[in-house]
């Protein structure tokens, strides 16, 4: 179901307003193949009405109201002496609410193959019966929509984060998009398009909003983090700390920040909102916990996964959990989404992790070891029985180029980068028995998908 | 009266002697007009974005690295009790004063007090 208003204005006492063309739109952006619009107006001086748009009937059905209820014939209504609690503003207009008791207040119509059902002459009005005012008639569309393509999907959140980057200050628009359009996977607002697929309510255009502010607080993170980390580069484009200085990537941060929360909150659905600033929340203090491990670096398994848990697996467990609650998915569902997500956070960062063991991945080798950043491959390395002595002795003194190169060198001939690779594929298989249990309308395959993807860095 | 739950404190103790409290109190005159149960958990909000910014240097010099994560902690605990407590109107004020602050920070311009532009989000 998708709720809308037509808003409009008038500009005679009497008018009759075809509303045609502006529900054939809506029906079109909506996708609705085959269902109904229902129309309701919110004015007593205001009617609906379906009927032949010719200029002269039109002429006659206004003769024939003002023959029916003509204006100033004595109406008890305009007798403002004896009605209590009359705005200083209120019209003598008796007659246009007895014309609009001839008239419907309400109609439902009938959609085919994506277009309004009329017949040949058939118009739709809103007839004004007290005008000249701004008036409004509620529509809500009911029924089986078709489902965007992926393609236009994705297309639709890339248009809402060019959308709502073109309206910001220069200022701080301008380092986010050379950060959004240097690219990243977008799996997040993928994830979060997916999922509102996949209940009863179809909303493209409010799932693709949520998917962008999704995909803003994840770079608004990003910039802070990058700072902390002393990052150079990210996406192959220096980062805004580094070519901005810190100061620009804080306000730069919180800007974000601030607008997707707003944008998450302008949804209006209290648990989206919610979900996600729980994640938010867990995101800021997982990151905590990582630099404050990177005083017993590399640490162990379970302060890893809790920090990865937290750090990344949180923002897509909400992502998964938003789009299925915008969707108004069951909680069964909504939980199994969830659940999935956060399997997939999990694997997705291990995966992440053994990048930096990879020549052909485009980043400089060794580059999480130099910022002593959290690292599965490290962990299990440094736990080695031939190779962890010398891990764990290197990491211990300070980290030039050399000490760095050796570390990379012992990880790649450990176990360690294949024990990650299997233990992100168990995790990806686990989250992909979630989905087992639960109606997805179609979309299991893709979830599937992505979460297998997700872990392959080559496809 | 001191009403704020513990657990919206965690990680956050050491603040709380640290101008936490303080900004606390001075936001429970702001909250009176929403429910008994809520009023508390906006004006920690408040403080707590209040805090945060304050943490970060938005508008003047950067805060370390250490530092800076702790005003991100303040900000996203003070989103989520707003998400979880708050009208939208005021979640929706709030987030508008955060963008005014950052936006000018952006520009070098100078920032708006932190604590008008919250007490003027909480009595919109």
């Amino acid at each position: 179901m998708i709720g809308a208003r037509l808003r409009f204005g008038t500009r005679h006492a009497t008018e009759f307003v075809d509303l045609t063309d502006r529900l054939r739109e809506e029906i079109r952006d909506s996708g609705l193949r085959t269902g109904r619009v229902y129309l309701q107006s919110l004015h007593t001086t205001l009617g609906l009405a379906v009927n032949e748009n010719e200029p002269l009937l039109l002429r006659d059905f206004q003769a024939l109201l003002e023959r029916i209820a003509p204006a100033g014939a004595g109406y008890h209504h305009d007798d403002f002496a004896r009605r209590v609690d009359v705005p200083v503003d209120e019209p003598e207009n008796g007659h246009a609410h007895c014309r609009q008791l001839l008239l419907t207040s309400s109609s439902t119509l009938l959609v085919e193959d994506g277009d309004l059902v009329l017949g040949r002459w058939q118009s739709v009005f809103a007839v004004e019966l007290d005008g000249p005012r701004q008036r409004e008639v509620a529509v809500q569309l009911d029924g089986d929509f078709v489902r965007p393509s992926r393609e236009a999907s994705e297309a639709l959140v890339e248009l809402e984060l060019a959308r709502q980057l073109l309206v910001d200050p220069e200022s701080v628009a301008a380092p986010m998009r050379r950060l959004v359009e240097a690219g990243g996977k977008r799996l997040r607002p993928k994830l979060v398009q997916l999922t509102a697929g996949i209940g009863p309510v179809n909303e493209p255009l409010r799932a693709a909003a949520l998917a962008a502010a999704v995909e803003l607080l994840h770079n608004a993170t990003l910039i802070h983090d990058d700072y902390v980390d002393e990052s150079t580069h990210r996406r192959g484009r220096p980062t805004v700390a580094a070519a901005e200085g810190p100061e620009r990537a804080i306000a730069v941060g919180d800007y974000y920040f601030a607008k997707a929360t707003r944008m998450i909150a302008e949804i209006g659905n209290r648990d989206v909102t919610s979900a996600i600033a729980e994640a938010l929340e867990a995101v800021c203090a997982s990151q905590i916990d990582d630099v404050a491990l990177r005083g017993a670096y590399p640490g162990d398994r379970e302060s890893y996964l809790k920090v990865v848990r937290g750090k990344t697996a949180s923002l897509f467990a909400a992502a998964c959990a938003s789009g299925a609650l915008l969707s108004g998915a069951t909680p069964e569902a909504v939980g199994a989404l969830r659940r999935y997500g956060e399997l997939l956070g999990t694997a997705f960062q291990m995966v992440d992790d053994m990048v930096d063991f990879s020549p052909s991945s485009g980043k400089p080798v060794g580059l999480d070891i130099r910022q002593r950043v959290l690292s599965l491959p490290l962990i299990y390395a440094a736990d080695d029985r031939e190779v962890g002595p010398e891990v764990r002795a290197l990491l211990a003194g300070a980290l030039g180029d050399r000490e760095v190169g050796r570390v990379a060198e012992l990880v790649t001939s450990s176990d360690a980068l294949g024990r990650v690779r299997n233990e992100a594929n168990e995790l990806v298989e686990e989250a992909v028995r979630e989905l087992e249990a639960i109606e997805l309308d179609g979309l299991r395959p893709i979830l599937v998908g992505l979460a297998r993807s997700a872990v392959d860095r080559n496809a | 009266m001191v009403q704020v739950p513990e657990r919206e404190l965690v990680r956050l103790e050491g603040l709380w002697s640290d101008g936490l409290s303080d900004a606390y109190r001075a936001y429970q005159e702001d909250v009176s007009q929403f429910e008994a149960g809520a009023q508390p958990k906006l004006a920690l909000a408040a403080a707590l974005i209040e805090i945060g910014i304050r943490l970060q240097g938005l508008g003047g010099r950067a805060a370390p690295p250490t530092v800076l994560l702790m005003g991100d902690l303040c900000l996203a605990r003070g989103s989520r009790l707003l998400a979880d407590n708050g009208p939208l109107q005021v979640q929706v004020a709030f987030a508008e004063a955060i963008q005014a602050m950052s936006s000018a920070a952006a520009a070098e311009q100078s920032v708006p007090s932190t604590r008008q532009l919250l007490r003027r989000a909480l009595t919109r």
